[in-house]
């Protein structure tokens, strides 16, 4: 039987260690996602991560089941993200390491992809993790929200606490960089419109 | 050709970005695309920032090491765990029954000792396990021996050995005829009877390791129940602990709580 994330956040208050184990495997690898592309390296995303589940943990008794469980820890994961940031006072940082470990990608891709294929998209992700870093907080938040974790305009808003069209406009200008910067260094697809 | 600018009535940076997410309400949409079949600089737009997006999904972050150490995946214990202990004995015991059934297992305690025979088989003669030969394991016999003893085996390992021997003298020219060789018959039927034995062999292993399996699994769970009664002892006798220090620490709270309102009454 599978525990809803709300049955599973009654079940740790409860006591039940299990049970909020449950929910760190379900969240980690999003959480540690939204920290990675928002902060731009692997070990501090890794932190923010563990320290995003600790802090949901001291104050589960406080939550009110007000909004979704996962909107409540991204709340968390990007105030950490914040902290971070203005801590380091710097934007985020592109970890890509400057020569590619052949080994290491032919591990880490498809069976079916050829080294070639490989090379190319660890250069893609580089320069991905480029023109990122180059937009400002505000911009890269609302792009990864949106892009990467399929949240509506309105979670949005709700979650970073500004106006709808806020985020849009956010959004707009984001990827209009994007576009410039990745056009410099990728031949960015010419398909049809995603949605 | 220069482009014309885009005439769009309303915020045209929003709507474009609400049409490129598809999180647009359906009268904005029906709206927007009319103006796109008429205003290439926004389909243009539109078409780049889908490029954009396409690009983005190719972006990963690395690997995560699991935050929760040691623990498997809840998906892979939730099952298992939400069994009950006597279901998971009945399930194991009655696995062991139909594997038992399956191979046909055949117990027997009689003046020859303890015998346990498997297979639909009938098993060899005595005679054929007494001389080495060739003999065939259906043969009708009520031997109370493992239907894969070491004489089919050693029997039937002289003749395959026969037969490549036979094999390697057909292709040397100027060996001795196979004949010579082979206590078998080369003939059709003699191929035929070596690949059932094989097939016979091969399926009284699997029927063995089939039981095998059966076992250690009832022995895995009997082992995962000790230890879970063990671990919930201790747990137990842990809260008695504590209990008692609880109690004790109440107890000499009460006797402060007494004794200082005796000295408070005297004063």
């Amino acid at each position: 039987m599978t525990w809803t994330d709300e049955e599973l956040v009654a079940r740790s208050i409860s006591g039940d260690a299990d049970s909020f184990n449950e929910l760190i495997l379900r969240w980690e690898r999003p959480i540690y996602a939204l920290a990675y592309r928002t902060i731009g390296r692997e070990e501090d995303a890794r932190d923010v991560c563990q320290e995003t589940f600790l802090r949901a943990f001291r104050a589960l008794p406080g939550f009110r089941g007000q909004a979704k469980f996962s909107s409540w820890l991204y709340r968390i994961a990007l105030n950490l993200c914040r902290d971070w940031l203005r801590r380091e006072r710097r934007a985020p940082v592109v970890q890509a390491p400057e020569d590619v470990d052949l080994m290491d990608l032919a591990a880490s891709g498809e069976p079916s992809e050829s080294i070639e294929d490989l090379v190319a998209r660890k250069d893609l992700s580089r320069a991905v993790e480029k023109a990122m870093a180059l937009l400002p907080e505000e911009q890269r938040t609302a792009i990864v929200l949106k892009e990467y974790h399929g949240l509506t305009f309105q979670e949005i808003a709700d979650l970073i606490g500004c106006p709808l069209s806020t985020v849009k406009t956010r959004l707009y200008q984001g990827l209009t960089v994007l576009r410039r910067e990745l056009a410099k260094n990728t031949a960015v697809p010419k398909g049809p419109a995603r949605t | 050709m220069t482009q014309m600018p885009c005439g769009y009535a309303g915020d045209r940076d929003e709507t474009l970005i609400a049409y490129l997410y598809d999180d647009i309400d359906p009268a904005a949409r029906a709206e927007f695309d009319t103006h796109l079949a008429t205003c290439e600089q926004c389909r243009i737009e539109l078409q780049a920032l889908g490029g954009v997006r396409s690009t983005l999904a190719r972006w990963n972050p690395p690997e995560l090491k699991s935050l929760v150490a040691g623990s498997p995946p809840a998906v892979r214990r939730s099952w298992w765990r939400e069994i009950p202990a006597w279901a998971q004995v009945a399930a194991a015991l009655l696995f062991l029954g139909v594997s038992a059934g399956i191979a046909n297992l055949d117990i027997r305690y009689d003046r020859n000792g303890l015998a346990i025979r498997t297979g639909w088989s009938t098993p060899p003669s005595p005679r054929a396990q007494s001389t080495g030969a060739t003999a065939p394991i259906g043969a009708a016999s009520q031997s109370n021996v493992n239907a894969a003893s070491m004489a089919d085996l050693t029997a039937l390992a002289a003749a395959l050995r026969a037969e490549f021997r036979s094999q390697r003298a057909t292709l040397t020219p100027g060996a001795p005829s196979p004949r010579t060789f082979a206590p078998m018959a080369r003939s059709g039927a003699g191929d035929t009877e070596i690949l059932r034995k094989v097939r016979v062999l091969i399926g009284e292993t699997e029927r063995r390791q089939e039981r095998e399996l059966a076992l250690r699994l009832a022995q895995a769970i009997g082992e995962i129940n000790a230890a879970r009664q063990a671990d919930l002892r201790r747990v137990d006798l842990s809260l008695n602990r504590v209990e008692n220090n609880l109690g004790v620490e109440v107890l000499k709270n009460k006797q402060s709580m007494q004794y200082l309102m005796r000295v408070s009454q005297r004063q």
